[in-house]
């Protein structure tokens, strides 16, 4: 269970997040809000990227705050990011095997994983490629196959569709519906596609101005009149 | 051919040529001049770690030459230690005192720390200045006002020759190491910080310690050819260590390329060889200095990995056409 209790962010005198109070227990959440609303900054507080001004947010009890960025990546966070990071010069298995470094050290667990997480994103084929060679589509299954290895325990996912064609997208969307049967890890995902946050998320949040303005099961909150007026333009 | 085992023997031919043939052939000025060169061969590479796979502009790595220089020379005169294990201590001590340096260098990059790293680099060339290098003296700094005692060497390598063989054979399992560090585990944490620093931190990489680790690498490279330096020469002299040649040693490793040891051999080359040659010929040295801004623009301009990088696509390019 994610419990986050008055996180408030601020940038001088921007406050990016505004005193939010928020309890996620379902598997795949959506965060959804206009640009500017606040939620990559919520995540980036999950990860120590940002210093929180006031608040906490506790995982399955834990407190984040007691970890260093790397740590809770090690303790099980795992997150995408909206631009990609892929490495040139590295192959898709070398930005699998940099994530289980700090995790795993045995040759067989490693190899194990590796495969595990490439067979699930079907990217197996390019196993040996070269981030270099790799299209916008693969660059983000690879991403999303980083997030998978090494035993994650949240997973962030920060736009993981965007750019993406429709084709892709479905297929990402079948992804992430996947990973909390087969890794059993929650899931909190930011994106702009509506259809994809009703496709994929049980629950679903809405932030606006750094506010939570609406939190519940996802097609109540997308009827919901203050999102609609906030967030879809009506 | 297969162009993995074309490199592996070009790389291995030139190995055995530099430990085998170069000391029988040359003249005994070219054997010191020769080992001087796969000296600082070995100091660039370690520049070339910090460069390449993180972006960070080291302008003092002659001054952490002479640092390991210093230790050695100390522990040469100070102790009846063997001369090899005394250069392994010098560069594990040169590469502790150089990610002392690197723990406030660890917010900065571009510019600022270069700057830094400079300021670093003439603090030390006053340090050596005001105290020297230890000759056989007494006390800490352990200076003589004249001392003709030259540093002991191994055993099995009393002679300039066998010297030569013996740094060959070192700065070789230098780029070995160099080489292991940038295929394993500190080479992918590297490319993920140089990416970018929350991505790495995401990945559950400490930033930090992975910075330091390649710091205290450079410094390790710099250390053992500091140490390697003392013996060939027997003593050091402060003005061989000024700040202004950690700029040269720099810029003429990125000419070189800073990928692969190639580019650390060319970076020896042109920054011990040259200004021999051009001594031989009866040019005077300064010229090196034209011909080193003329290299530096050509990198720049159209060699972004250097000459070594280059030679390589030219060798691979032939690996190709015979496949």
């Amino acid at each position: 269970m994610i419990d986050i209790q008055n996180v408030t962010v601020k940038f001088g005198g921007v406050v990016a997040v505004d005193d939010l109070t928020l309890k996620i227990t379902d598997d795949v959440v959506g965060l959804i809000g206009p640009n500017g609303a606040g939620k990559t900054t919520l995540i980036n507080a999950f990860s120590g990227f940002v210093k929180i001004h006031s608040g906490s947010i506790a995982i399955n009890g834990l407190n984040l705050f007691e970890l260093a960025p790397h740590q809770r990546a090690r303790w099980g966070i795992a997150r995408s990011f909206q631009k990609v990071q892929i490495i040139q010069d590295l192959t898709v298995e070398d930005h699998l095997a940099a994530v289980l470094d700090s995790k795993i050290t045995g040759r067989t667990p490693r190899e194990k994983a590796i495969r595990r997480a490439l067979d699930f994103v079907g990217l197996s084929a390019f196993r040996h490629s070269l981030g270099a060679g790799l299209n916008p589509y693969l660059r983000r299954m690879t991403e999303i196959a980083k997030c998978l290895v090494g035993a994650p325990r949240i997973i962030l996912l920060d736009e993981p569709c965007g750019g993406l064609s429709e084709a892709e997208a479905s297929h990402l969307s079948n992804v992430i519906r996947s990973i909390h049967p087969e890794f059993g890890a929650q899931i909190l995902m930011i994106d702009h596609d509506v259809e994809l946050i009703r496709d994929v998320c049980k629950s679903t949040a809405v932030m606006d101005f750094g506010k939570l303005i609406a939190f519940g099961a996802t097609e109540t909150v997308l009827q919901d009149e203050v999102v609609k007026a906030a967030y879809l333009g009506r | 051919m297969n162009v993995k085992l074309l490199r592996f023997v070009l790389q291995f031919s030139l190995l055995l040529l530099i430990v085998l043939v170069l000391p029988l052939v040359v003249g005994s000025l070219w054997v010191k001049v020769a080992t001087s060169t796969i000296i600082f061969a070995l100091a660039a590479s370690g520049l070339s770690v910090l460069y390449a796979q993180l972006g960070l502009v080291n302008l003092c790595q002659i001054a952490l030459v002479g640092i390991g220089g210093w230790i050695a020379l100390r522990l040469n005169y100070a102790t009846e230690l063997p001369p090899t294990f005394i250069l392994a201590l010098a560069g594990i001590a040169t590469s502790l005192i150089s990610a002392l340096l690197a723990l406030p260098a660890l917010r900065i990059r571009g510019l600022y720390l270069a700057l830094l790293t400079l300021m670093a680099a003439g603090a030390f060339q006053i340090l050596f200045t005001a105290y020297q290098f230890p000759n056989g003296g007494d006390g800490f700094w352990g200076v003589a006002p004249q001392s003709a005692i030259a540093a002991r060497r191994p055993l099995f390598a009393l002679t300039d020759e066998a010297y030569l063989s013996f740094t060959a054979i070192v700065v070789a399992l230098g780029f070995v190491l160099v080489a292991y560090h940038r295929a394993t585990l500190p080479g992918r944490a590297w490319a993920m910080i140089k990416q970018s620093e929350a991505s790495a931190m995401a990945a559950g990489i400490n930033v930090v310690l992975f910075k330091l680790w390649a710091f205290a690498l450079s410094g390790f490279l710099a250390g053992i050819a500091g140490g390697l330096l003392a013996g060939e020469l027997g003593q050091l002299d402060a003005r061989s260590f000024i700040a202004g040649d950690g700029i040269l040693l720099f810029a003429l490793a990125v000419v070189g390329g800073v990928y692969s040891w190639v580019g650390a051999v060319i970076a020896g080359l042109l920054f011990k060889f040259l200004p021999a040659l051009f001594n031989d010929f009866g040019v005077s040295t300064d010229l090196t200095m034209i011909v080193f801004g003329a290299a530096l623009l050509h990198a720049i301009m159209t060699a972004p990995r250097g000459i070594a990088g280059q030679l390589i696509d030219t060798i691979n390019s032939m690996g190709v056409r015979h496949d």
